[in-house]
């Protein structure tokens, strides 16, 4: 899984740096930093009864932090580093990550975000007799940007981030093994800015 | 347009995410008990021999001489003539039924058969001969988490099989620490389950005998071999190995898992703690001392006045900690912690002096050089991956390793690189 994700953000980026050169325009940097809260539910069985189900809202914390390049004046690609606190696990994606205006004029402008990649669970300190790792992480969104065009702005973004990862655990009374997978399928608002 | 098609499907998008919920499954593999009741009179007659046979589920390991002892849980005993470590050979297998552990005295195998002490005469290995039974010594116990009583009044073992069924479940996605005491209760016994503890121990004078690992509950030490129970100390004279006499039972404690004889001393893993017993009269040991831990199955060998004790999660061994204990027991009525080293899942373990040899389950075998009492962690020598390691036995040159792929050997004269001499995969013959 992680070298699909490592090789996802490789081919991005060359892709990116192709279409840069396609287009002869000088590399321009350019950053969007964001954080905000990831919402969304779980349904589940009760433990003591499988034919109930609860629901249970959830909410988190998200920060990330995209550096790129512009590709042209309206699409700009790079790396995303970001860290969400889920609250059993907490996980650093590192992803490809593409940024494009859908309008060009005015103040508040309409763009579109994608990133795909890998989280990690470098920093996530496990209970005793537990192992989390990451995995999958994609996230595309829509948001608009508030400020003059190619100046500081800033942003607020909505997308639907999917992360994946897998959880080993303490087997229970007779177990032998027993294991999480585990998809956080979430709503990501942001705040950012970007220039 | 164009845009506004694209804005379109994108809101739509985002909203539909809004309606997904994080989807979460555990996977559990469990154990499904069956019971079944065997008679006794038809127990005892079904010690036999067979031609030799696959590993399939492979337990305790013993070693005597040139000759290797692994016990097909449940089952019976493989005898594997391993004078040419690079080409051991299957010799014959002895069908025993509720068959767990085992020991070797000069030509007499001792072996439990459920309720009962079997001593077997190997004097010649291609026909082993049942010389000796003891009826209904032992009460009752466990196979791979399964219990087993004996019922004195009919004449039965109720026993549980065992089967391994796999489910899963939607859960909250937000679990991340061990439920309390209800979490495993049960706790490894009676020869457990397939790949539990390892190496060292055992032997002594009074005769000359093997080597088991470090889960083994059977221990001969001068003339008495000590068989350990769920809650007791048996103690069986075997002065005349081919006769050996019922002793002497010593109740204490409960959830008792391991014994190992170290001079005169027997140091007695239970799922609670180490008991360390005076054995200055082989005849009547008595307790010195306890030294507790949390609840974890704890395999511990003892080398120059220091026990290492492994303890670890999963199967029946509740608790959260998997860690390796160093414990001081120069004075055995109080025996005291020196340092206390993370592990991953340690099971089994051997130490020959200055290396400490510790399986790690899945995660390999971990060599390490212990000298420096407090920081072993410090001096991890090797750390071989690629195996699957549950019991180990070290002979000085030579390494037994025993894992869910099958037993090993290894040439270990250089610990950090181990030769591999042989290797009986589970499910093939040699």
């Amino acid at each position: 899984m992680k070298k699909i994700a490592f090789a996802t953000i490789a081919s991005c980026l060359l892709i990116a740096n192709s279409l840069r050169a396609q287009n002869h325009v000088p590399l321009k940097y350019t950053n969007h930093t964001e954080f905000g809260g990831l919402f969304g539910r779980a349904k589940f069985q009760n433990p003591g009864n499988p034919n109930e189900r609860f629901v249970d809202n959830r909410l988190n914390m998200t920060l990330q932090t995209f550096n790129g390049v512009m590709l042209n004046s309206r699409l700009a690609a790079g790396v995303t580093v970001g860290i969400d606190w889920y609250k059993t696990a907490l996980l650093n994606p590192i992803s490809a990550g593409v940024r494009f205006d859908l309008t060009r004029k005015g103040e508040v402008r309409l763009f579109t975000t994608a990133d795909i990649g890998y989280g990690f669970a470098w920093f996530h300190d496990d209970s005793d007799g537990f192992g989390t790792t990451g995995g999958l992480m994609i996230n595309p969104g829509i948001g608009l940007r508030m400020g003059k065009p190619g100046g500081t702005a800033v942003t607020f973004t909505m997308s639907y981030k999917r992360q994946e990862a897998h959880i080993t655990k303490v087997p229970l009374w007779n177990q032998v093994e027993r294991w999480e997978d585990r998809v956080y399928n979430r709503l990501a608002l942001r705040l950012g800015i970007s220039f | 347009m164009k845009t506004n098609s694209l804005l379109l499907f994108v809101i739509l998008a985002a909203t539909m995410c809004w309606s997904c919920n994080d989807q979460c499954t555990e996977t559990r593999i469990t154990r499904r008990f069956t019971n079944v009741t065997h008679s006794l009179l038809e127990l005892r007659t079904m010690v036999k021999n067979e031609s030799p046979k696959a590993l399939e589920r492979p337990g305790k390991m013993y070693i005597k001489g040139d000759y290797l002892f692994v016990n097909e849980i449940k089952e019976g005993i493989h005898i594997i003539n391993n004078k040419d470590k690079s080409h051991p050979e299957f010799i014959t297998f002895i069908q025993i039924p509720g068959n767990g552990d085992m020991a070797v005295r000069d030509n007499i195998l001792y072996a439990d058969s459920f309720s009962d002490l079997l001593a077997i005469d190997i004097s010649d290995p291609h026909n082993p001969k049942e010389v000796e039974r003891i009826k209904n010594v032992f009460k009752n116990g466990l196979f791979d988490g399964g219990t087993w009583t004996l019922n004195e009044t009919t004449g039965a073992i109720n026993d549980q099989n065992v089967d391994f069924v796999t489910e899963t479940v939607t859960v909250n996605c937000e679990e991340d620490v061990a439920p309390g005491w209800w979490g495993g209760w049960l706790n490894d016994s009676f020869a457990q389950s397939s790949f539990s503890g390892s190496a060292a121990s055992s032997a002594s004078s009074g005769g000359s005998s093997g080597k088991a690992g470090s889960m083994a509950r059977f221990a001969l030490h001068q003339n008495f071999l000590y068989t350990v129970t769920q809650n007791s100390l048996h103690l069986f004279d075997v002065a005349k190995p081919s006769k050996p006499k019922d002793f002497s039972t010593i109740e204490f404690g409960w959830g008792i898992e391991t014994i190992f004889p170290h001079e005169n001393k027997l140091f007695i893993g239970s799922n609670t703690g180490m008991f360390i017993f005076d054995n200055s009269n082989p005849a009547d040991p008595k307790q010195l001392s306890t030294f507790q831990h949390g609840r974890a199955c704890d395999p511990v060998v003892v080398q120059d006045n220091i026990a290492y004790v492994t303890i670890r999660t999963g199967t029946f061994c509740q608790g959260s900690q998997n860690q390796l204990d160093l414990v001081d027991v120069s004075n055995p009525s109080s025996p005291q912690l020196i340092k206390s080293y993370q592990m991953e899942n340690p099971h089994g373990l051997s130490i020959d002096s200055p290396t400490l040899f510790l399986c790690e389950g899945a995660h390999g075998l971990k060599v390490f050089d212990v000298k420096d009492k407090f920081k072993i962690d410090k001096n991890l020598l090797a750390h071989f991956k690629d195996m699957d390691a549950f019991d180990v036995i070290s002979l000085g040159k030579t390494l037994l390793l025993i894992g869910k792929d099958g037993f090993c050997q290894y040439d270990s004269s250089n610990p950090k690189d181990l030769r591999l001499l042989s290797k009986i995969p589970v499910g093939k013959a040699i």
